[in-house]
C-alpha cells in the first residue's frame, strides 16, 4: 500500500502539467521504439475511439507523422461512424491510413456463427439476421458480489430480451468475439513486421488493471503508451494535444457486439470519472471513511466497491501473466 | 420436493468437488474467502439451476442470497416454494 502525500478531493487526478507530461510520454515512447525494440515507427490501430485516438496523436508527436501508420480494422458488427472518425483522426495528425476489413478473416474462424449458435440456445428466438445482441453486467458494482454477464437481445422493432447467461454459452460467446480482437492484433503485426515498425497498443490503465482486454488480442503490443493513465486523463491529454471534439463527446462503447453497448454497461458498471477516483482512492489507499462524501457514496458503498476492484484485479491476473515456464 | 438438508447436502457436495476443498461449512463466506470469482458464481448458479429446476433473475444475485450455503439453501428454498405456488395458481386460472 502506498503512502498517502495527497488530500482526497474530485480534482486529485487533474494534470497540472500537461505539457511536460506528454512530452514525457512522447520521449519514453520514442526511447522505447527506437532504442530498446529497435523499430523504425509505430503501427496504431485506430478504432475512432478516444484511447486508439490518444495514442496515434501521441505516436506522431513523438516519431512523426510520417514514421506512424494508422491501421482501420472493421467488420461487419462495427459502427460505421467509427471508420469515419478513425480516418479524420489519421487525417488531422497527418497519419497515412490502411483500411482492412477483417470481416471475411471472421467468417474463417466461423466467428460469428459460433458466437449465434451460443445466443441462439439462450434464446431460439434469435435471429442473426435482423435481430442484434449484446452482453452485459446488470449488478451494482457496490454490491459486493462477482459479476456475472447478461445476454440481451434487440428484436428489429426495438423490443428487448434479457438472460442471464448460463457458463457453457458465455464462455462461448467470449470466445468467439475474441476471435475480433485477435484478428486485429494478426494484422497488425502482419503491418509492423513488413515494416519493421512497432505495435503501439490502446489500453489505458483501467483496461490494462481491471483485465478490460483480450489476451493476444488487444492486450498484443509491444509497447502501451496509455497504460498508466486514468481514463480522465486521457480525456485531458486527448483535448490537450487536438483529438477531434466529436471523437472526445462520443460515448465510449465495446464496437465488438452487434447491439450498441457502452464500456459502463458491458464491463466497469459506473462512470468513468467517478471509476477513476475511486481506483485512485483505493489503489493509494485511501480508507473508505476518507473518501465517500467527496464520492457521494456511503461508506459501505466504497467499503464494497473496493472489494469488486480487488477481485477483479485478481481474477484478470491471467490475463496479464507472461507464459510460465 | 428437496428439503433444507437435501439442498445443503448438494450444495456442500458440488462445492467440495468445484473447489477442490474440504474445509468448508454452512457459514463460509464463499466469495469473501476467495472460494469462487464470478465464473465460480456462474457455475454456481447453472448447478443450481439444472438440480433445483429454478430460473435466477439479475436483480436476484444479491449478497444475502449467495454469501454462503446457509444463505442459498434459504434462498433456494424460498425460490422453489414461490414456484409451487405459482405452479398451483396457474392451474386455476
Amino acid at each position: 500500500m502506498k503512502t498517502i502525500t495527497k488530500t482526497f478531493s474530485e480534482d486529485i487526478l487533474f494534470i497540472e502539467n500537461i505539457e511536460s507530461v506528454c512530452e514525457e510520454i512522447c520521449q519514453t515512447l520514442k526511447a522505447n521504439i527506437g532504442k530498446r525494440l529497435k523499430r523504425r515507427g509505430a503501427v496504431v490501430g485506430i478504432s475512432g475511439g478516444i484511447d486508439s485516438s490518444l495514442v496515434l496523436a501521441l505516436a506522431s508527436r513523438a516519431l512523426g507523422s510520417e514514421n506512424v501508420i494508422g491501421i482501420l480494422l472493421p467488420e461487419k458488427d462495427s459502427n460505421p461512424d467509427s471508420l469515419i472518425l478513425a480516418q479524420q483522426l489519421a487525417d488531422k495528425f497527418g497519419v497515412e491510413t490502411v483500411i482492412e476489413n477483417i470481416s471475411s478473416a471472421l467468417e474463417g474462424f466461423a466467428c460469428y456463427k459460433r458466437r449465434d449458435a451460443a445466443i441462439l440456445r439462450v434464446f431460439p428466438e434469435f435471429d442473426s439476421i435482423s435481430d442484434k445482441a449484446k452482453i452485459e453486467i446488470k449488478q451494482n458494482i457496490d454490491q459486493a458480489m462477482p459479476s456475472v454477464f447478461s445476454i440481451t437481445i434487440v428484436k428489429e422493432d426495438g423490443t428487448e430480451k434479457s438472460k442471464l447467461l448460463p457458463a457453457k454459452e458465455y464462455l462461448q460467446i467470449v470466445a468467439s468475439t475474441n476471435f475480433k480482437q485477435r484478428s486485429r492484433m494478426s494484422m497488425l503485426y502482419y503491418y509492423a513486421e513488413c515494416l519493421h515498425y512497432a505495435v503501439v497498443g490502446t489500453p489505458n490503465k483501467h483496461e490494462v488493471e481491471q483485465g478490460f482486454f483480450v489476451k493476444h488480442g488487444d492486450g498484443g503490443a509491444d509497447v502501451m503508451p496509455i497504460g498508466h493513465l486514468y481514463k480522465t486523463q486521457v480525456y485531458q491529454l486527448a483535448e490537450y494535444l487536438g483529438v477531434p471534439q466529436e471523437i472526445i463527446d462520443r460515448t465510449p462503447t465495446t464496437d465488438t457486439y452487434s447491439a450498441e453497448q457502452t464500456q459502463e454497461e458491458f464491463f466497469y458498471q459506473m462512470p468513468f470519472k467517478e471509476m477513476d477516483l475511486v481506483w485512485y482512492a483505493w489503489e493509494n489507499g485511501y480508507a473508505a471513511e476518507e473518501v465517500a462524501d467527496d464520492l457521494n457514496k456511503s461508506v459501505e458503498q466504497v467499503q464494497n466497491i473496493y472489494i469488486n476492484f480487488e477481485r477483479k484485479r485478481r481474477t484478470t491476473d491471467y490475463l496479464r501473466s507472461a507464459p510460465i515456464f | 420436493m428437496n428439503t433444507d438438508k437435501e439442498i445443503r447436502e448438494k450444495l456442500l457436495q458440488y462445492i467440495i468437488e468445484a473447489t477442490f476443498t474440504d474445509e468448508i461449512n454452512d457459514d463460509t463466506l464463499l466469495f469473501e474467502e476467495g472460494l469462487f470469482d464470478s465464473m465460480g458464481l456462474l457455475y454456481l448458479i447453472d448447478f443450481i439451476r439444472d438440480n433445483f429446476h429454478i430460473d435466477i433473475k439479475d436483480n436476484e444475485l444479491l449478497l444475502e442470497n449467495f454469501a454462503s450455503v446457509k444463505s442459498i439453501v434459504v434462498f433456494v428454498n424460498r425460490k422453489l416454494k414461490s414456484q409451487s405456488t405459482k405452479k398451483l395458481v396457474t392451474c386455476y386460472k
